[in-house]
């Protein structure tokens, strides 16, 4: 189960075609479990590394995926090689995610990005590395071509996530 | 190599490890130092005779300074694979299981270079991703960080902001008169002597890639390979048919690699599963198309268009 938690408002409706998004790329159950205030002492833009470790725990089960989604900015990360322009972040083959709309407005003008990126993140989740086709959710996401493309997997990361959602459900 | 209890390693071909204990042993009357290493990732664990540790090409992460040379290589326009696919394939198969840090990136680079040219073939395609994710894990583990941080910090040396990969021609990969000769690939790769991790054999020769020379570029011409949601593309990795059961998966893994599907012979695409999942509205039928995958999961809308491909079975051999 992929369990969203949203840290602003959303609009229903639009929530769920954002929850049906995921359901569609992974095959399991995804709903929108809870809003949560951002942690406090937390600043825009969110360190989104500090962001998923400071979220109080989300009543879940042990395989659940947790997906954080904000409307607030991330904070580009400083990384050994640069900056990374930062949308999203998860724990790699973990439980934990957060993704921003962040510059889209709402989920309907931001719908596409912000399922793309979540697929990205979520994929992560189930230890999903990147891509080299710029069609797929898990290529590189700061690319000028990402946010333009659909939320939907090659056919290699589609399988991978298969394999690794079936070992955890065995 | 002088190793303690506590330090990390990294195995070959198996990623990032902690020793747990090192112990004197009595085997056959003859007394043996086995070091025990539980591997990061998924708690597997493999114990080793002391003495085959540098044979099996055991050895400490690499060191932060080590990790910026490699950053280095992987930002340098300079690695091309060779373009036959036999000589690529012995030479990223002693990178794998020489087992360093150097030749992950190489592989790395390698292929993605190589994919600027042309699609990767399904072997291919999952060489890079085991190198990928033995580099990230150990990139990781030597600067202390989170995987995504490594994989980013990898990918924003390999995809720089701002920028579209640039496609390549034939004539950048050209190089002195590459040999075609016959090597015997077999399960070397994973021929880890001494100590087995119980994986499933992951990395294997790459089949003919035909398919990938054929195919024009990624955008060129993707082939309709399923009802599923999901891109077709060039990889070949749909066409295979059912993956094996997963009897080839250890035991003791909680959430290690998934095992790789892999081309059985004549074998049988398994009937879809049910899932509980919505029904599916059932895509135009593609004559040339495979049959449809295993699990099915809930069919994508419209977004994915695919076009007929006819060398989409050609890895069946
Ligand atoms: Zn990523
Ligand atoms: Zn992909």
């Amino acid at each position: 189960m992929i369990r969203v938690v949203t840290l602003d408002e959303f609009e229903p409706r639009q929530l769920e075609n954002f929850t049906k998004a995921l359901y569609q790329a992974f095959g399991v159950g995804s709903e929108h479990t809870a809003t949560l205030p951002a942690p406090a002492g937390l600043n825009e833009p969110y360190d989104a590394v500090k962001l998923i470790e400071a979220m109080p725990r989300v009543p879940a089960y042990e395989d659940d995926k947790v997906l954080f989604l904000t409307s607030k900015k991330l904070a580009d990360r400083d990384l050994p090689t640069g900056k990374a322009p930062t949308s999203g972040f998860a724990l790699q083959g973990r439980d934990k995610a957060v993704v921003s709309l962040f510059p889209k407005k709402n989920l309907e003008e931001g719908f596409k990005f912000a399922a793309r990126h979540a697929l990205h993140q979520v994929g992560h989740l189930w230890d999903l590395h990147h891509c080299l086709d710029p069609r797929c959710a898990m290529y590189p996401p700061w690319t000028p071509s990402f946010p333009n493309g659909e939320p939907i997997f090659c056919a290699f990361c589609r399988e991978k996530s298969e394999q690794k959602i079936r070992m955890t459900k065995s | 190599m002088e190793l303690a209890a506590g330090d990390r390693v990294v195995y070959p071909n198996q990623g990032v490890c902690r020793v747990t204990t090192i112990d004197e042993k009595e085997v056959a009357g003859q007394k043996l130092v086995f070091v025990s290493m539980q591997r990061e990732e998924d708690g597997a664990r493999v114990m080793v005779p002391k003495q085959k540790l540098e044979s099996i090409g055991v050895r400490k992460i690499s060191s932060p300074e080590e990790v910026q040379k490699i950053f280095a290589f992987l930002r340098a326009d300079t690695e091309k694979a060779d373009l036959d696919w036999k000589v690529r394939a012995r030479t990223n198969l002693d990178r794998m299981t020489g087992g360093g840090l150097q030749g992950l990136a190489e592989v790395v680079k390698g292929l993605q270079v190589l994919s600027e040219l042309r699609a990767l073939p399904t072997k291919e395609r999952e060489l890079y991703d085991n190198a990928r994710h033995l580099l990230v894990a150990e990139i990781s583990a030597a600067l202390d960080i989170p995987e995504c941080n490594a994989e980013d910090a990898i990918d924003i040396a390999l995809f720089p902001p701002g920028k579209e990969r640039p496609k390549r021609t034939p004539q950048e990969f050209a190089r002195g008169g590459a040999e075609d000769e016959d090597i015997d690939l077999g399960d070397d790769v994973l021929g880890l002597e001494g100590a087995d991790l119980g994986l499933p054999e992951e990395a294997e020769a790459p089949e003919e890639e035909e398919a990938g020379a054929e195919a024009e570029g990624e955008e060129a011409a993707p082939a309709k390979k399923s009802t599923r949601a999901v891109l077709s593309d060039d990889e070949e990795t749909v066409a295979a048919g059912a993956p094996l059961p997963e009897e080839a998966a250890p035991v003791k893994r909680k959430r290690g690699r998934a095992p790789k599907p892999k081309p059985a012979e004549g074998a049988e695409p398994a009937p879809p599963k049910k899932r509980g999942r919505p029904p599916k509205p059932k895509p135009p039928v593609d004559p040339n198309a495979p049959p449809p995958k295993k699990r099915g999961r809930p069919p994508k809308s419209a977004a994915a268009k695919a076009e007929t491909k006819s060398d989409t079975k050609k890895k069946k051999k």
